[in-house]
């Protein structure tokens, strides 16, 4: 089994082209059952790999299959009564990138030579340099004057808003529970008086969406009071 | 030209950081010692070229490249194993393979866009044409006129320093799709004779660099781990 790395690729092109010089195909007359059967031997390999790359690929596959019904099909004639090769446009395409890749290997070459050249001011960048003498890095500033801009920076420095964080052990399971508690044994209770025990705003907060829970599970129901802004719990027998 | 102005010349091209055109020397000399100085771009070609001479006769550590549409001073090859110990980052960093073929077909297309690049490539191109205008190698050169005005895309001056091109006329000469099929090896060969010397001199680098890594570090867009 023939073992491909896919960063030897730079695209469906580039391995086409592998596939031609490998087999020593005829660019201008490729078998394009045999280099579709393998192209989409590769793609099952790449099923793993990265979507994006693997999209280029996939259209690829989508043209050789193309290509392969139409050479099954009667050859379609162009306005000069010549016969149009369904892979007329992949071998231009091939051809043309061919060309740019043969290029880019011109430009490495290129690239090879001029690491043998050094400009000047080439040194800019680097981190090997000597170290500075001592009194070029601390020109009449000692160590107390440090201490003391320090501290200053250190004091002025607005203090940070901190927000905390709590974990409230409020469950509206718990809430829940605790309402039927208070309407035990058919009793009644105003909404005012059920709240007015608990100690902090995220328990009423739960609680009130316990109360609402239980009413909607039909556990409990609400009337209207005699007071304002309150009204009156009370529990079903059954529940 | 006046004999005095091959060191107003050398000097000119001495303190420039970039590589220092005809033009910028000529506009200099005249904006000193006026309009009626005569000199010309062919002189100052002819200037470089003695003064490289001189170097060379003298055996001077370094010489005038005649690259990016100018001159600048550049150490000789025959130093580079020294001068590139010092310079780690720049020697050790090399193109990827997906780089180099944007660069080439922006460089003979330009000016271009994406698609266009994309179309030839068959792949998508977002990543290196970024990488590429990180590294100033290509820059935008306007909107096309086409539907959606994509970006153009061209090489830079820097692209010509970083290949030691002297202009963009000066790329390598892309063969004829007819020649390239004749000899379907002949590139590859001549890639692996030329290659093998200088790959094995770049590898004596690193490795007298005391680098870790035994591979050029090569940065590549599809290469997911």
């Amino acid at each position: 089994m023939y073992k491909i790395k896919l960063q030897d690729f730079e695209g469906p092109l580039d391995l086409l082209l592998f596939f031609i010089k490998r087999d020593e195909l005829d660019i201008y007359d490729i078998p394009i059952s045999k280099i579709t059967r393998e192209f989409m031997e590769y793609l099952h390999l790449l099923e793993q790999l990265d979507l994006e790359i693997a999209g280029d690929f996939i259209l690829m596959a989508a043209t050789l299959m193309q290509i392969k019904v139409k050479m099954l099909l009667p050859k379609e004639i162009d306005e000069k009564g010549e016969e149009i090769d369904p892979r007329a446009e992949l071998v231009k395409a091939l051809l043309e990138y061919k060309r740019y890749k043969e290029m880019s290997e011109e430009f490495s070459y290129l690239e090879s030579n001029m690491r043998h050249y050094h400009f000047r001011s080439n040194f800019d960048e680097d981190e090997k340099q000597a170290p500075n003498d001592l009194n070029v890095l601390l020109k009449n500033v000692t160590l107390y004057d440090l201490i003391k801009a320090f501290k200053k920076a250190i004091i002025e420095k607005p203090a940070e808003p901190v927000h905390e964080i709590k974990k409230w052990n409020v469950t509206i399971d718990e809430q829940m529970e605790y309402i039927s508690q208070k309407l035990d044994g058919g009793k009644q209770i105003s909404f005012i008086e059920l709240m007015k025990d608990l100690a902090s705003k995220i328990r009423i907060v739960v609680t009130f969406i316990a109360m609402l829970e239980m009413v909607k599970a039909g556990k409990i129901g609400l009337r209207e009071s005699k007071s304002l802004n309150d009204f009156i719990i009370y529990g079903f027998a059954n529940g | 030209m006046d004999n005095i102005y091959i060191s107003v010349v050398e000097a000119l091209i001495f303190a420039a950081d970039d590589p220092l055109s005809s033009n910028e020397i000529i506009t200099a000399i005249k904006a000193i010692d006026g309009n009626d100085i005569s000199i010309t771009e062919e002189e100052i070609e002819q200037t470089v070229d003695d003064l490289n001479e001189r170097y060379s006769q003298n055996g001077n550590a370094f010489k005038i490249l005649k690259i990016a549409n100018g001159y600048i001073y550049a150490t000789k090859p025959d130093h580079a194993k020294y001068v590139g110990f010092l310079s780690t980052e720049k020697s050790k960093r090399r193109l990827s393979q997906a780089a180099l073929e944007t660069l080439a077909i922006i460089a003979y297309k330009q000016p271009l866009t994406k698609p266009e690049l994309e179309s030839i490539r068959g792949v998508n191109s977002d990543y290196t044409i970024n990488t590429l205008l990180e590294k100033n190698l290509i820059t935008i050169q306007g909107r096309a006129e086409t539907v959606g005005r994509p970006l153009l895309y061209c090489t830079t001056d820097e692209f010509l320093k970083y290949f030691g091109l002297k202009n963009i006329t000066d790329l390598p000469k892309p063969r004829e799709i007819e020649e390239i099929m004749k000899d379907e090896d002949f590139i590859e060969q001549k890639r692996r004779i030329m290659m093998s010397g200088i790959e094995e001199t770049i590898e004596n680098e690193v490795e007298n660099n005391n680098d870790n890594e035994p591979e050029i570090e090569i940065e590549d867009e599809s290469t997911p781990e």
